[in-house]
């Protein structure tokens, strides 16, 4: 029977994994990009100080390995595959032989937690600590079911709440739910629930959080006054699961029959997988995938894929025009794809995280330095949950090196040094600051420096045709910037300025 | 002389100061020792990996054997296997004590969007920091965001202080006689609520500049950012009557940063000079380098709440420059203000340098850079980059800058000696870990004086809105 429920394990965490390589590559990518996870003790330090620190730090350490999509999938998968595992084992427990879920129709329920963490990660905002802090919870509980009753037990159960938050958060109730014995039997414990709540009464004296959350959990998901709702019901889920074998083990018959099992597991996996598949965001998908693209100057990939599907979506539009001005093709074949006028030329730089990326990827391989840097990062100071950005860093490290502010350059490289994936950049970049000779040999910032204006004035947050007509005119090689300029008037219809443009480029070239 | 960061060779430091701790770029040396010799023979030897971090009570066991004296330095540094002898340098240690607290803002230096900041407090005898407030305990929407700034005290003391919350929960926290409160300071006759604060020194006043600050970022220039006003006026805020009363509302001209003379009777503050007729109706955004602030001031009745006639204090536009932020000294000998070609906001500009001039070259005929000699202050002043936000200490000893000397982006605090028109050479603040200056990409923001600590705790301070 072992062997058929570890096959069901592993066939789920098989699809945990396919989905999230194949299917959600580039939320995972999404994920990676909006935190900068350091090997520095500060800054570890300033994560486990909060409660649920533990689970934070180690959903982050995981999420860096998002780079790469498919060990991403694979940590996913492990994790969800570890929290099945538990939550039957807890279940098998809590019950008597006979009813053992595992011999048992209920087998396929020990699913449900993990699905419900599957739906929650379909969010690119939900965060891998709280899928930590569920698994930290179970094994904590499985640990404690180890620890005979008496007063050892009850101290390291005290001992245990603040412990306990502290590593994984509010989601610890579930640990003491887990672990609550009939109230006949032992009324005591349940002065641990209250304990719980004076801690959670005294501790935003002491942490300087907004109370609601140290309630709600403070890293479970980006946008800090969002209620992980899926998250929730995983871990309460665990604790129903309990009741339900607890209280209809007299009707269940153990059965060890494969049937029973496989029927459970497939009756909730087909259940389940469905409503995952059913709510998974294909077009966020997309639009990550665009980004993800123009990030790594994938240009040629670009292509294929708006060949394949045009986008009419902003960011898949401003992509799909920066890849084709790449590739000298802006003005020939603007009106072969979709458009959405200025908006998916140059868009206004918005107020959010993700949408100012790409335009600040066309603003850069323009040469229109500041502009990128200053998009970059308003970029990154939208990040909702204050953390920082590897990308945004690393950009904002470029930008400053090609402008000459190599000291600027520099804390942002330093910072990218403790890093794991982009260490070695860093340190081949490092070698560059204040290497004039070396910069200007340097196919990229060589080139982008070369594109810098020559007249300085002032820009806010609409992109200009004039602002394009001085970047172009500042180095008539800058054929991106004059593609995008008569694009510009291509989209606007401006006739008579586009006219005006040939004019003076005919000047400029007699 | 060695090359350690921070600069601490030859400066002049309170007696009363945290421990100097400073390193050899970890790019060039291996390692760093250094031997510090106190007046009375004693010498200490420190040195770990580059960094040379000195215990806080030896520290100020030095410092009191070296009150009015020196301490000698000298540094020793590894390179590839060797060791090199620099030449040794001083410290000097005034006999006069610095303010024990500090308090400013961390904030990336943004251009318009902004993620966590805090207003925290330093205490300079040691390295201990605390959050004053941050902008996340009572944001109640991440989407809008919130603002914390312009902390402002009452002659040095925390009892009477305030703070600014922009956009989500907004309003301005006052702190009067320990008695946390918050106000809206915008009323239908002003053109926003207070902005640029300066609490009078005696009484519950607060004179406010308020702006309608607008941003434009440059497409080359390294100054980045320019911060602008479209308008702004002075305004006069009763605590104890909480009523709003208009100091200076010119709809032509522009005020900004009032601060009080030491005794009261005088507010001084910036404004800006009538634009030729012919830029009157541009775009502020092709006018603005051309728009200059002077320095003013008005007598003030404290019986009556009156102001005075205007008076100009100090001509900036003749001489083609700019003033801002002005700040008196407490024994009211000396002004303090920051100096650019252009505009008021000289924390985003190149040429910021602060300049001291004593006050008894004032008498009543306006000052310009002809009919003045100011001091000194090239110890002070960095060359090619922002010095801005002056401030005394409240013995009058210490003058406090905000510089991006040292990045050309990142604001830290500097220290400079003051004694009788003589000035030492300014140091940067100092950090346990002496790198902290260099990985931490947050600029510390209006540093200012205190001489007590702020007791009131965030979560207090967060009750005012609920």
């Amino acid at each position: 029977m072992k062997k058929v429920q570890y096959i069901c394990t592993l066939l789920f965490g098989v699809a945990v994994l396919l989905f999230f390589g194949l299917a959600y590559p580039h939320h995972l990518h999404y994920q990676e990009q909006y935190q900068l996870f350091l090997f520095d003790s500060t800054y570890a330090w300033d994560i486990v100080r909060l409660p649920g620190g533990i689970a934070d730090l180690l959903g982050r350490f995981c999420t860096q390995f998002f780079l790469y999509a498919w060990v991403g999938a694979l940590i996913i998968a492990l994790l969800l595959s570890a929290v099945q595992l538990q939550t039957l084992r807890l279940a098998n427990s809590r019950t008597s032989q006979a009813a053992k879920p595992s011999g048992v129709w209920f087998y396929g329920l020990s699913f449900v937690p993990s699905f419900l963490l599957w739906l929650f990660l379909l969010d690119e905002h939900a965060l891998l600590g709280g899928v930590w802090a569920v698994l930290l919870t179970l094994h904590a509980t499985r640990l404690f079911d180890e620890i005979p009753d008496g007063w050892v037990r009850r101290i390291l159960l005290m001992v245990a709440i603040p412990v306990l938050y502290w590593m994984v958060g509010p989601v610890c109730v579930l640990f003491f739910l887990l672990l609550a014995p009939s109230p006949k039997h032992a009324a005591w414990y349940y002065s641990v629930f209250v304990l719980l709540a004076i801690m959670l009464a005294i501790l935003p004296s002491y942490v300087p959080v907004p109370a609601d959350r140290l309630w709600t959990g403070i890293h479970y998901h980006r946008y800090p006054t969002t209620v992980p709702v899926l998250l929730w019901s995983a871990a309460l889920f665990v604790f129903v699961l309990t009741l339900i074998v607890r209280f209809c083990q007299k009707w269940a018959k153990a059965s060890n029959g494969y049937v029973v099992t496989l029927c459970s597991f497939v009756l909730v996996a087909v259940c389940m997988g469905g409503i995952v598949w059913k709510n998974s965001n294909f077009k966020a998908e997309k639009v990550m995938q665009y980004d993800f693209m123009a990030c790594h100057q994938q240009w040629n990939r670009i292509l294929e894929a708006v060949n394949a599907e045009k986008p009419n979506n902003q960011i898949g539009v401003t992509v799909q025009n920066l890849a084709l001005a790449m590739h000298g093709m802006l003005v020939d074949h603007l009106f072969d794809y979709n458009q959405n006028g200025i908006a998916g030329l140059l868009p206004d730089v918005q107020s959010d995280a993700t949408s100012p990326m790409p335009t600040a990827e066309a603003f850069y391989q323009l040469g229109m330095i500041h502009v990128a840097q200053r998009t970059v990062f308003e970029a990154q100071e939208a990040i909702l949950d204050f953390q920082k950005s590897a990308r945004c860093y690393k950009r904002l490290a470029q930008t400053n090196l090609i402008i000459g502010s190599y000291e600027v350059a520099r804390k942002y490289l330093t910072a990218l040094q403790k890093t794991l994936f982009y260490r070695d950049w860093a340190n081949e970049t490092l070698s560059l600051l204040g290497d004039e000779k070396a910069i200007a040999q340097h196919p990229e910032y060589g080139r982008l420096r070369q594109c810098a204006y020559d007249e300085n004035f002032y820009f806010s947050d609409h992109v200009t045709p004039e602002m394009l007509e001085s970047l172009f005119f500042s180095n008539t090689d800058n054929r991106l910037a004059l593609d995008y300029l008569r694009a510009y008037y291509m989209l606007t219809g401006d006739r008579e300025s586009f006219a005006k443009l040939l004019l003076r480029l005919q000047g400029a070239k007699n | 002389m060695p090359a350690i960061f921070p600069d601490y060779c030859n400066v002049t430091v309170p007696c009363n100061i945290a421990p100097l701790n400073f390193m050899l770029p970890a790019d060039q040396y291996e390692a760093c020792v250094a031997r510090i010799s106190t007046p009375d023979g004693q010498q200490q030897t420190y040195g770990h990996g580059v960094k040379v971090q000195i215990p806080e009570e030896e520290w100020h066991a030095m410092l009191d054997a070296s009150k009015g004296k020196s301490m000698k330095v000298e540094v020793w540094g590894q390179k590839e296997g060797e060791w090199l002898s620099f030449s040794p340098f001083e410290i000097h240690v005034a006999e006069e004590p610095i303010d024990e607290y500090l308090s400013y803002r961390l904030i990336e230096p943004s251009y318009v969007a902004w993620t966590y900041m805090e207003i925290a407090q330093r205490n300079l005898t040691t390295f201990e920091e605390s959050q004053i407030f941050n902008n996340e305990i009572t944001m109640n929407d991440n989407r809008i965001g919130q603002c914390i700034n312009c902390h402002s005290y009452q002659n040095y003391k925390t009892d009477n202080m305030l703070f600014h919350v922009r956009l989500a929960n907004a309003g301005t926290v006052i702190v009067n006689d320990g008695k946390v409160s918050k106000v809206n300071l915008k009323r239908d006759y002003t053109i926003s609520s207070g902005v640029y604060p300066a609490w009078h020194p005696t009484a519950k006043l607060i004179a406010f500049s308020t702006n309608l600050t607008r941003q434009a970022f440059h497409t080359s220039n390294p100054n980045k950012i320019e911060v602008y006003d479209l308008a702004s006026d002075m305004i006069l805020y009763d605590v104890e009557a909480d009523s709003v009363s208009i100091v200076s509302n010119d709809s032509t001209l522009l005020e900004i940063y009032p601060t009080w003379s030491p005794d009261g009777k005088y507010l001084y503050y910036g404004k800006s000079v009538p634009l030729p007729e012919e830029m009157r109706d541009k775009d502020i955004r092709t006018t603005y380098p051309k728009i200059q602030y002077n320095l003013y001031r008005r007598s003030f009745d404290l019986a009556t709440h009156g102001f005075g006639e205007e008076e100009l204090v100090y001509d900036a536009a003749s001489d083609d420059k700019s003033v801002t932020l002005p700040r008196i000294s407490p024994d009211g000998r000396y002004l303090l203000f920051a100096i650019g070609q252009y505009g008021c906001f000289h924390s985003r500009h190149h040429d910021g340098d602060i300049v001291c001039i004593p006050m008894e070259q004032y008498t009543g005929t306006a000052l310009n850079a002809e009919n003045t000699s100011p001091i000194d202050l090239t110890s002070v002043n960095s060359d090619g980059y922002s010095d801005s936000y002056p401030s005394w200490s409240s013995n009058g000893h210490w003058i406090m800058l905000a510089s991006r000397r040292d990045d050309d982006n990142y604001s830290r605090v500097y220290f400079a000696y003051f004694n009788n028109g003589k000035v030492g050479k300014a140091f940067l603040l100092p950090q346990e870990d002496p790198e902290r200056h260099t990985t931490l990409l947050k600029s510390y923001n209006r540093p200012e004086f205190m001489v007590e600590p702020v007791r009131i705790s965030v979560a207090e301070f967060a009750k005012v809105f609920e």
